[in-house]
């Protein structure tokens, strides 16, 4: 069975999602040993030219798909520290990975999860066709997440995180994403009945609706990935060197602690911060 | 951004980033006691090891079935060469953790911390 990763990056004008892909997907590939493909659009790969990694992205990636540029009114605001920022978010297409990925069983990995480990590759020959991490851990502790981190609504259902996605490309994951992609189109009736926020589009809670329908509407405490462990967009990547030094704000304030982290994968929700090591980043591919 | 630095090391004290240092170590570890054999996944963990030691001690070697972490049944052809893989797999990462737990806990300040 072929493996490999797969990884969207659509930029947008304040976050080069195109180089953070190749810098996860570089660090994806060294240490899980499997090849990886990029889904990206016409609009990304010039701007990879123009800011000349595209070279580099063609020796990361055994594929460039070029796929249509969504169209979005997804926003969010993103935090750097303490700045902050409310950005276009392109995000829409991810239920087009079965479709898309070369490969029958598929790793799709948000281009801000960094590989250090190969812990993931206990999951390839795991007997399921469909594995969504179950939880998010905070680098700092659990007590900084909020209810909407762990349920997609007041009310609802536990939310999985499509941070990382492993799948195997067959007639029952092709009527997951199907699905998927019709919660997205009807999504406002989806967050009626979910009683969720609809303003802005969340792959998370679209796999999350997916996979509780595909349960019987039940919750199934069965198969998932790891929890991944998470550095909120309030932390700040510091520094890169053969291990990550980053800053913690415990209270979600200006005052910050440091702490270190070598040889574990890591969600780094600070995209910024990510883009400023980004030359350190490279060294480790 | 030094300054930031500076003033993060300044407010951290010791007892705060000793205890993220040892959850993400926790974390490391806790990732490398997970095994994955014949579509199971197992959590290596005393129980486990014990188990399989009781069924090979008793005989009971080929076409052994064993629940794994999520209650699946997975045939396990040879429990020998599991035992040793899980065994081994085992003693490796528990002296990683006793190591690198040891120079934790000798480093007396933030920055010997962040060495880490």
């Amino acid at each position: 069975m072929t493996q490999g990763i797969l990884i969207y990056a659509h930029n947008s004008r304040s976050v080069d999602y195109a180089l953070m892909a190749a810098i996860s997907g570089g660090l994806a590939k060294k240490h899980l040993n499997v090849p990886a493909t990029l889904v990206t659009d016409k609009f990304t790969v010039d701007w990879m030219k123009a800011s000349q990694i595209y070279e580099m992205a063609n020796e990361i990636f055994e594929n460039i798909i070029v796929v249509e540029k969504p169209q979005t009114n997804n926003n969010r605001k993103l935090y750097d520290g303490t700045d902050n920022a409310v950005v276009p978010f392109i995000n829409s297409n991810r239920s087009s990975a079965w479709e898309l990925t070369p490969y029958e069983r598929t790793l799709l990995i948000d281009s801000d999860f960094l590989i250090f480990s190969d812990r993931l590759s206990e999951y390839w020959k795991v007997d399921s066709d469909l594995l969504i991490s179950e939880s998010i851990n905070d680098i700092y502790d659990n007590s900084r997440l909020r209810y909407h981190d762990r349920y997609i609504s007041d009310v609802g259902i536990k939310l999985y995180w499509a941070t990382t996605v492993m799948f195997t490309k067959n007639t029952k994951t092709k009527i997951f994403f199907d699905l998927v992609t019709f919660i997205r189109d009807n999504y406002q009736y989806y967050a009626d009945t979910y009683r969720f926020d609809s303003k802005q589009f969340r792959n998370d809670i679209a796999f999350s609706i997916a996979k509780h329908i595909l349960n019987g509407f039940e919750q199934n405490n069965a198969e998932d990935l790891p929890p991944i462990l998470t550095l909120l967009d309030r932390d700040i990547l510091y520094s890169v060197d053969k291990k990550l030094t980053v800053l913690i704000s415990p209270m979600l304030d200006s005052n910050f602690c440091a702490a270190s982290i070598v040889d574990t994968d890591i969600h780094i929700m600070n995209k910024q911060s990510i883009i400023r090591n980004k030359d350190a980043l490279m060294e480790l591919i | 951004m030094h300054e930031q630095l500076k003033k993060a090391l300044e407010f951290a004290n010791y007892q705060q980033t000793f205890s993220i240092q040892r959850r993400i170590l926790k974390e490391k570890i806790e990732a490398k006691l997970t095994y994955g054999v014949n579509g199971g996944f197992f959590h290596i963990d005393q129980i486990l090891l014990t188990f399989v030691e009781m069924l090979c001690s008793k005989g009971r070697t080929t076409g052994v079935v064993i629940l794994d972490s999520n209650r699946n049944p997975i045939l396990i052809d040879d429990l020998e060469k599991f035992r040793d893989e899980i065994f081994s797999r085992y003693f490796e990462t528990t002296y990683e953790y006793f190591e690198s737990y040891q120079v934790l806990k000798k480093s007396r300040s933030v920055e010997k911390l962040l060495e880490q």
